[in-house]
């Protein structure tokens, strides 16, 4: 068992980077990466060279290549050879000025130098010529420019985002002379009086600690980093967006850490818990408040994270779905061909023929009209009420599917040889019905569970938009819209985790909930 | 006695007769004419409301098919009249003076015709669906028919089966859309490139519990070439899981454009599409009612008469039910 798990969890881990290898191809090479300026006024705006030179910047931000100045190169090796002084230097502004003549420039020893230094690497050097009117004079944007210029390869890109993908706090993290202890121990939180783990040296102060937010148990020990958005959430941490609660800041009185146990209650919406290391100068307010260089928080808010607002809705959808769709599917195999039978055909034919588009809307216009709920999420004078038609439509179709499944299986098993046997014995048809063929029906049923779970978490496309909700859903499809390469990158790594995950842990549970099933490939009926 | 030996007959006062005993003649079985397909029919048939959804459907066809010839729709044909935009059929036809079919929708965001557009989008939608769907099921069938059968095609199978249908498809169809261009043939290209393999994974479970069975490994015991196993023991049996899996499909092919015209990444603007139309008329729905539910239902309508003929043929080709 254990052999195979790990074989399995191997497998599963070759077919996601390669996944996300195909993904990144998709992005990177096969889309024509000018897409990114479609809607970039920055770029509008900047002319003949200086427009080259802003797409290799962004190109650069956004994954495609490295580049590196002339200018940026020349600053290097003057400050190396000169110290802070070099600035003054007028050789450095001789050797600065000479890429801006275009006959000259080659000559230069410092660019034959930054060739064949950068040449040696696999760059390619880039030379931008000068851009002047037919008088003479330069045309706006058309400095020269001199670069060394080398494509990501993409195997290289992948590895590169691998490693990145988990960071870890040690206690040397923070560079910092003046700290005089580093340490990660366990104390006594001041704010709950519940333990914590505290760290000195680490980038967060609290690296594990409870408080009343859901998931409750929070931690800084191993950061996820699914990679940058570039611009749907300008520069943003995606694992940052979809975590972070979107809303106002609410303060309240607390007391600050130097402060604990005073009394002196002072108002803030600073969350204590979540206080990093500040680099910067302290200042007096800080220095009064702080025992030490953790001083930035983030700020408490009393709203939803958008990945949240998802898994709410989806599981509440998955949870009623469960509770409808089993018994009433049960019902229906048990009332064949009777009313209640066709009434269920029925709506399961309305909900997998028709486009869910379509039946969402209609469900979205009675809920609006005939029970006056609340239509768009951000509208909804009562927040509560607006959670209610996003959870009804997303369980309409998974109820249906589950309907369906479960009356075929029940019908499938309702000729076997134990239910004669349990009849011939005098058990109830409800006994019969409810205790023993569901619980085989439900076999076929066990292995969706984790994934219709973790499903949630990734939200759904049209509920979401049709409802406004500010949930996950449309991550991806806002990102392929935007062209955001980080945003897709990461949905991808996240999507296909879930899924993987989701499949194990089925098979798992199926394992589980029937004996006769072994993993293993040697026990059991396997083919 | 020789059986042989023939018999002659006797004239009896009884008034019987002797009968030759024909070896020949009583060794040969006499059944009843069985044709599947003539009694799959007959099932089929039995049902009234079959013949009223072929009814509806042969309306529907020859509405989406034969209707734009005499009434091409043109979205652009009212573009320069802004006091044709978002119209209600009865300001519609009040404008256009009096009474038209043209108007009977009313008009959309850019004045065009709602009810020109939703028989065009029509041909559109039933077109893809049933090319999509003949596409990938011919491809998902017989891939998946191999798939099922061999063991070490299953072992490469999986594993592109893994990567493949773990790439998010609208991230797929979008990139695919993006390369190739977002017309009708390139559209029916990146539903279809790796549409089949859903169809073929479902497939192969399908052939592997037939394959299995007692009288498929007696055939095989028997010395019986695969290919007979093949197309006398397996296939029949998918027939009813074939239909099945078309009347699934069919619609799917519908709903799917809808949906993927809905989040931006369907076919161009020149297509007339009832994922477009809907996509358009959703922004405004409660204020253009004309412009949002026609198309919705008209999409309903077609999905639900091919899913429910497509689940009727299902069970007329199970033989079980020819009973």
């Amino acid at each position: 068992m254990k052999k195979y798990m790990l074989k399995r969890i191997l497998f599963s881990l070759f077919s996601l980077l390669v996944v996300v290898m195909v993904v990144m191809l998709l992005v990177y090479n096969l889309t024509d990466r000018k897409v990114i300026f479609q809607t970039d006024d920055t770029w509008n705006k900047r002319n003949e060279n200086e427009k080259i030179y802003y797409e290799y910047t962004m190109y650069q931000k956004y994954g495609y290549l490295t580049f590196v100045n002339f200018s940026d190169y020349l600053g290097r090796t003057y400050r190396a050879e000169l110290g802070d002084e070099y600035t003054k230097d007028p050789d450095f502004i001789a050797d600065g000025k000479i890429i801006q003549k275009a006959d000259e420039y080659l000559s230069n020893p410092r660019v034959q130098q930054f060739k064949e230094e950068y040449e040696k690497e696999g760059y390619t050097i880039r030379y931008l010529s000068p851009v002047t009117f037919k008088n003479g004079r330069q045309k706006p944007g058309g400095r020269a420019y001199l670069l060394a210029v080398k494509e990501k390869n993409p195997l290289l890109r992948m590895v590169d985002y691998m490693k990145n993908l988990f960071t870890v706090e040690t206690k040397n993290q923070v560079q910092d002379e003046n700290l005089t202890e580093r340490f990660i121990r366990f104390e006594k939180d001041p704010y709950n009086g519940l333990f914590c783990i505290r760290g000195s040296g680490t980038l967060h102060k609290y690296l594990l600690y409870f408080d009343g937010r859901f998931p409750f148990i929070h931690q800084n020990f191993i950061h996820l980093n699914l990679g940058t958005s570039f611009t749907a959430y300008r520069g943003q941490e995606i694992t940052k967006v979809i975590t972070t609660p979107v809303g106002t800041p609410y303060s309240s009185m607390q007391e600050y850490p130097s402060l604990v146990g005073t009394g002196r209650l002072e108002e803030t919406a600073v969350d204590f818990h979540t206080l990093r290391y500040n680099p910067s100068e302290l200042t007096d307010f800080d220095k009064e408040r702080f025992p030490d260089r953790y001083t930035v928080g983030d700020y408490r808010i009393k709203a939803l994270s958008m990945i949240e607002n998802s898994f709410v809705i989806g599981i509440i959808a998955t949870i009623i779905s469960y509770l409808l769709g089993l018994p009433i599917g049960i019902l229906m195999a048990r009332h064949k061909d009777k009313l209640i039978d066709k009434i269920g055909n029925a709506y399961i034919i309305f909900i997998m023929a028709v486009p869910s588009l379509a039946y969402i809307f209609i469900f979205a216009a009675i809920g609006t009209t005939v029970f006056k709920l609340p239509y768009k999420f951000a509208t909804a004078t009562v927040p509560i009420l607006a959670y209610i038609l996003p959870t009804i439509s997303l369980a309409l179709p998974h109820i249906a599917s589950l309907m369906k499944w479960m009356r075929r299986y029940m019908i499938d098993q309702m000729n076997s040889d134990y239910v004669k046997f349990a009849r011939s014995q005098g058990l109830s048809e409800r006994e019969i019905f409810g205790t023993h063929i569901s619980k085989n029906a439900m076999i076929y049923l066990v292995h969706g569970i984790p994934a219709s779970i973790l499903g949630c978490l990734t939200g759904a496309i049209i509920t979401e938009r049709v409802y406004a909700v500010p949930g996950v859903g449309n991550l991806l499809t806002n990102a392929i819209n935007a062209h955001d390469n980080g945003v897709i990158i990461a949905c991808t790594v996240f999507y296909t985790t879930l899924s993987i995950l989701a499949i194990i842990l089925g098979d798992l549970l199926l394992a589980k909930y029937d004996p006769r099933i072994s993993l293993n490939k040697d026990k059991g009926g396997g083919r | 006695m020789n059986d042989n030996e023939k018999l002659v007959p006797v004239k009896d006062e009884s008034g019987f007769r002797f009968i030759s005993n024909d070896a020949i003649d009583s060794e040969r079985i006499i059944a009843p004419r069985y044709s599947y397909w003539r009694s799959v029919f007959r099932v089929f048939f039995r049902k009234k409301t079959n013949t009223i959804l072929l009814i509806l459907l042969v309306l529907m066809l020859v509405s989406s098919f034969v209707v734009p010839i005499f009434a091409p729709y043109d979205y652009k044909e009212n573009v320069t009249e802004a006091t044709m935009f978002n119209l209600s059929p009865a300001k519609a036809m009040e404008k256009t003076g009096g009474f038209s079919f043209k108007y009977l929708l009313g008009t959309g965001s850019l004045g065009n015709s709602i009810l020109y557009g939703i028989f065009s989008s029509a041909k559109t939608s039933i077109t893809l669906a049933v090319i999509c769907a003949a596409i990938n099921m011919t491809v998902g069938i017989l891939i998946g028919a191999v798939w099922g059968y061999s063991k070490k095609f299953d072992q490469v199978m999986l594993v592109i089966y893994q990567i493949i249908a773990n790439v998010p498809y609208i991230l797929l169809i979008s990139v695919l859309v993006y390369i190739i261009g977002s017309g009708f043939s390139s559209f029916v290209f990146a539903l279809t490139i790796t549409g089949w393999l859903g169809i073929a994974y479902f497939f192969r479970t399908q052939v592997m519990i037939i394959r299995d069975r007692d009288y498929s490994l007696a055939s095989k015991c028997l010395g019986t070439p695969i290919t007979r196993v093949v197309s006398k023991n397996i296939l029949p049996f998918m027939i009813s899981v074939i239909s099945t899996l078309l009347a699934t499909e069919l619609p799917s092919y519908i709903s799917m454009e809808v949906f993927l015209s809905f989040i931006g990444v369907g076919l161009s603007a020149e297509v007339p599409s009832l994922g477009r139309m809907i996509q358009q008329g959703q922004m405004a729905f409660r204020t253009f009612p004309w412009e949002f539910w026609p198309p919705v239902f008209v999409s309903a309508f077609i999905t639900i008469i091919l899913y429910m003929l497509g689940q009727n043929l299902a069970d007329a080709s199970d033989p079980r039910t020819h009973m």
